[in-house]
């Protein structure tokens, strides 16, 4: 695994930004009954959109 | 064509792979779902092999999310980086010779409506602006003269990126890109202008970056080229390998185009599509109160 994704589950308000601004599906979901986003790193590309779109900076995208 | 198609036949359960499982199970066929709804249900792409913050494999998400009748859809593709998503699309497609899809279209619209006469058959046109602007015009304008019900969809990345950064009709003006050094000469086709003048009956301009818009914009477009007319829907989704930009900083630059008057969201309908999209949202609201 090249890209770590790190969700700061306390911070996230479940707006699912990230998820829309994802372009690659099945990186991101929303756990409707935790009312917050998961993420699936295997399929990540790194590109970072999710963490700059997050209105509460929950989100953080490292590695390459 | 129908949802069974996607079905699993008994004794292979064990057999297929988890994603088919899932997208049986949980996918979106039959079921009333749009761009607000993602994150919950699998979708219908797996991945997508296009650059890290491709605008475009984004555009084309939420495009599948959108789609009012994804079972009973076809998709026309072309020539050009949208083309390599479609092997992993979850929809029936055709990938047609660079510029034709319009005229592939045509033809497949005409045998599903003699083939399905009692069924809803959506044919989709997506291709990039190479395929659609540049060399495939001719075909694009005359399958809007003919008024064919289909919908054609413009991902409008401003350059032909996956042959490496040649200007296309739709590279703004003084595009500086990998193989036009010397910058763009002349300014972007308003092909939206055009269409609506070659009889498109709705026309729409969007991006990624209002994604629930863009989701409104697709159905909408779909709807009116069900009964109506031709629909064109152009999204702007720049091509941030051969501009060069963040790929973290797409929708942002998007937005700062959109600021500065180069991007404008634009819709228009036709009275008569008007009219048939309010009797839509009539049927529907009724149906929600039964």
């Amino acid at each position: 695994m090249y890209v770590t994704v790190k969700v700061e589950v306390e911070k996230c308000n479940g707006c699912k930004l990230c998820v829309l601004s994802c372009p690659d599906p099945n990186v991101l979901a929303y756990k409707q009954e935790e009312k917050h986003v998961v993420v699936n790193e295997h399929r990540c590309k790194g590109c970072g959109l999710c963490a700059t779109v997050c209105p509460e900076e929950a989100l953080t995208v490292s590695g390459n | 064509m129908s949802k069974g198609l996607f079905k699993i036949s008994p004794g292979f359960e064990d057999v297929m792979p988890a994603e088919y499982k899932e997208l049986v199970n949980n996918g979106p066929y039959g079921k009333d779902l749009g761009v607000s709804d993602l994150g919950t249900f699998k979708e219908l792409i797996e991945e997508h092999p296009l650059c890290a913050g491709c605008a475009e494999a984004l555009a084309l998400r939420l495009i599948l999310a959108s789609l009012p009748n994804s079972e009973d859809t076809v998709i026309v593709g072309s020539t050009g980086c949208s083309s390599l998503l479609f092997p992993q699309v979850a929809v029936q497609n055709i990938h047609s010779l660079f510029g034709n899809q319009n005229a592939v279209a045509t033809g497949l619209k005409r045998a599903l409506r003699l083939r399905f006469p009692d069924k809803v058959k959506d044919v989709l046109v997506i291709a990039g602006d190479g395929a659609t602007v540049d060399i495939g015009l001719d075909m694009v304008m005359q399958s809007w003269f003919r008024r064919e019900l289909i919908t054609t969809i413009m991902l409008d990345n401003e350059v032909y990126a996956n042959t490496g950064g040649q200007e296309s009709g739709m590279s703004p003006q003084g595009a500086v890109l990998h193989m036009a050094p010397l910058g763009k000469k002349f300014p972007k086709v308003n092909l939206p202008e055009i269409a609506r003048e070659a009889g498109c009956a709705y026309v729409a301009t969007i991006s990624p970056a209002l994604p629930r818009r863009l989701g409104k914009v697709v159905r909408r477009a779909i709807l009116v080229a069900r009964e109506i007319g031709p629909s064109y829907v152009q999204i702007f989704c720049p091509c941030p390998t051969n501009f060069k930009w963040p790929s973290a900083q797409v929708l942002q630059k998007i937005r700062d185009r959109q600021k500065e008057g180069i991007f404008k969201v634009r819709e228009y309908v036709s009275p008569e599509a008007e009219a048939y999209l309010a009797g839509l949202e009539v049927v529907k609201q009724h149906d929600e109160e039964q």
